[in-house]
């Protein structure tokens, strides 16, 4: 993995990048088998959803949850670990369903603040050196502390325009996948593309190098938190844009969800690696787990045990492949 | 390129040492936490200057409880953390319930520690056997299990067996009996962290669990017993709290997060490798008082969970930097081989 972009490299093309990553077993080849499976699974139960209509219907759930899950590989791939995304993408509902459509300029300092708090949480992380997982879990109930300050119980209206765009239905193809591709691409150029995605992977995966490289540490991690921060404003958005309300609660399983995703994706916990793709497939998977299990009308008190004991088992299957890849 | 040595990462510094000699103890902190929230509740509410430590000590017990298994398993080192325990708890209400029904309230207790010890070894075949990261290992644990809630929910409107009401209600000299068995445990506890071939394990462990391995310790068994003792205690305090309270779906869900917090605030390093047991009963006792307190001042929940959060970052920002101690176990060996220079002021980025 390269760490900083030096002067004079080239690139390989990229279907040599391509080729290469399917000889190596490119580790989102698991979720991507993970999805087709679920898929299957999903028309033979219903063939309906083969259509623009159902695929809107049935991928609608994962639109936010992609654009977390690339946050949350953002974060990860610095080596940090984001405990309080669920209730952020809640309370950034309820700052869409209240105070955005209320007073507009209130909301936008709002979610501005988010992301400055976010910054200020990476600032900490680095230059304290406190663990991320404590630090964000404390940072999930001030949120949805403000969130059940904001909005008790679940309600309120989101805005025209955010209302508009959970609700635009291009011709042809399924908005969903319009999204996802958008979220994907997005989280591609930081990650992959852009220089500042090699400092991110870097500062995960050999800071002391970095910093030698003339980089300041403090500063990628704040980058590495801001980005996400933003990600997950428009999840936020997007789940409001959607339901149409806010709710500090609607996406508390968030939090597992998106980590799993990255995880499925072949992402890592120590940091290092940044695979946008393999995220997007991990959520999208996960995201019509959860439809799934609704649709097979599976008695409501056991869905959560089929999500966690899925997330364990496609977990599971990536030790497996792991083992048998090397 | 400089060579010197800054700050080895194995040695530790348990308290401060002043210069008269006397150790600060690292429950130091949250005594005074303790006196100052107690203050304050007097001077909100003056005449009945007791009446708020007895209150904070028939609730501070279950908290308690569950803080000393996770003190356990943050003491594993980092990256170590249960995140079940809430769950756990709210399912081992209805378990104590059910079974005390039919073959009475001891049994009922009985049951419900083991229900939590059951949904233990689900994360810590998880973890040891899937490899996977333990918070992510317990979290889908605490997902099953609330399923195992939700059923039990359904199935079961029995109330907790009077006897154990009359028990856990139970007062000796205005001390409650909960207190004083916790205490015990506490005791226990701490002495096996002393003394035990297991308790010294769980502590080399966390400091190092390569060097633990090297010398011999089976950190796979030492890693199950710590996450089963923090689910059968769980367990236990469900139980418990099933006739302290009642049984309810979301009974132990604030006791997730609260018993982290304790053990933070209590002085056992985040970071794993020192647990301090003392320390659960005086960041307990803080939360409790401080929740009364902010009741008493009339705060809203959403304001209580500000604080809350707030406290818990602050206290790990100010432990951390008192205690020097790394971001997490991969970082800190890394750091440990790699970085030899100290942290330069560098402005260009």
């Amino acid at each position: 993995m390269t760490t900083t972009a030096p002067t004079r490299y080239v690139r390989p093309a990229l279907t040599t990048r391509a080729l290469t990553s399917v000889l190596h077993g490119s580790p989102a080849l698991l979720s991507l088998t993970a999805l087709v499976v679920v898929f299957a699974i999903s028309i033979a139960n219903q063939p309906g959803i083969l259509s623009v209509t159902g695929l809107t219907l049935m991928l609608m759930s994962a639109v936010p949850l992609v654009f977390a899950a690339q946050a949350q590989m953002l974060i990860m791939s610095v080596g940090d670990i984001d405990l309080g995304i669920g209730a952020l993408i809640g309370l950034v509902t309820v700052i869409a369903a209240t105070l955005l459509n209320e007073s507009p300029v209130l909301g936008i300092a709002m979610l501005l603040a988010i992301v400055v708090v976010y910054a200020l949480l990476g600032l900490i992380v680095q230059k304290r050196k406190v663990p991320s997982i404590i630090v964000t879990l404390g940072m999930s109930f001030v949120w949805l502390g403000v969130g059940l300050q904001i909005l008790p119980t679940p309600g309120g209206a989101t805005p025209e325009w955010l209302t508009a765009i959970g609700r635009w239905r291009p011709e042809g193809i399924p908005a969903p996948i319009v999204f996802i591709v958008i979220a994907t691409a997005v989280g591609w150029y930081l990650s992959r593309q852009s220089r500042m995605g090699s400092r991110l992977r870097a500062l995960g995966s050999n800071p002391a190098t970095l910093e030698k490289a003339g980089w300041s540490l403090v500063q990628t991690r704040v980058l590495a938190y801001v980005l996400a921060a933003i990600l997950i404003v428009i999840s936020g958005l997007l789940l409001a844009s959607q339901t149409r309300s806010g709710d500090i609660n609607s996406a508390s399983n968030f939090t597992l969800m998106t980590i799993a995703a990255v995880v499925l994706g072949g992402g890592n916990f120590s940091g290092g690696r940044a695979l946008p793709i393999g995220a997007t497939l991990g959520a999208v998977t996960l995201g019509l787990i959860t439809v799934l299990l609704s649709l097979m009308s599976l008695s409501s008190s056991l869905q959560s045990a089929a999500q966690g004991a899925i997330v364990l088992a496609v977990l599971a299957g990536r030790i497996i492949t792991e083992r048998f890849a090397r | 390129m400089s060579t010197d040595l800054t700050s080895p990462p194995a040695t530790r510094v348990i308290g401060g040492r002043t210069s008269l000699g006397i150790t600060w103890p690292a429950w130091g902190w949250s005594l005074i936490g303790v006196l100052a929230v107690w203050a304050l509740i007097i001077i909100a509410r003056p005449g009945t200057p007791f009446e708020p430590i007895a209150q904070a000590l028939s609730l501070a017990p279950f908290l308690v409880l569950v803080a000393l298994g996770q003190m356990l398993v943050i003491t594993l080192g980092p990256g170590n953390i249960d995140v079940s325990v809430g769950t756990i708890i709210s399912m081992a209400s209805y378990v104590s319930v059910a079974v005390g029904a039919s073959a009475g309230p001891l049994a009922g207790v009985v049951a419900a520690a083991g229900a939590g010890a059951v949904a233990a070894l689900c994360s810590v075949l998880a973890i040891l056997l899937l490899r996977v990261p333990p918070i992510i290992a317990t979290l889908a644990t605490s997902l099953i299990v609330s399923s195992a809630t939700l059923l039990l929910a359904d199935a079961s409107r029995n109330a907790a067996d009077a006897s154990l009401r009359v028990f856990v209600n139970a007062k000796v000299l205005g001390i409650p009996v909960i207190a004083i068995v916790v205490l015990a445990i506490t005791v226990v506890i701490a002495l096996m962290l002393k003394r035990t071939r297991f308790g010294l394990s769980v502590v080399a462990v966390g400091q190092s669990a390569r060097a633990a391995e090297r010398a011999g310790i089976r950190v796979w068994a030492i890693t199950a017993l710590a996450y089963i003792a923090s689910g059968t205690f769980a367990g236990l305090t469900g139980g418990l709290l099933a006739a302290f309270i009642s049984p309810s779906t979301v009974l132990g869900t604030s006791y997730m997060l609260d018993s982290i917090a304790v053990v933070v605030i209590g002085g056992t390093l985040i970071s794993g490798g020192r647990a301090v047991p003392a320390g659960a009963w005086t960041g307990a006792l803080f939360f409790v008082l401080l929740s009364g307190l902010l009741n008493l001042v009339g705060w809203s929940i959403g304001a209580q969970n500000i604080l809350k959060g707030v406290l818990v970052v602050a206290v790990v920002i100010v432990s951390a930097t008192a205690a020097g101690t790394g971001r997490s176990s991969l970082a800190r060996l890394r750091e440990s081989f790699t970085s030899r220079t100290i942290k330069k002021e560098k402005n260009n980025g």
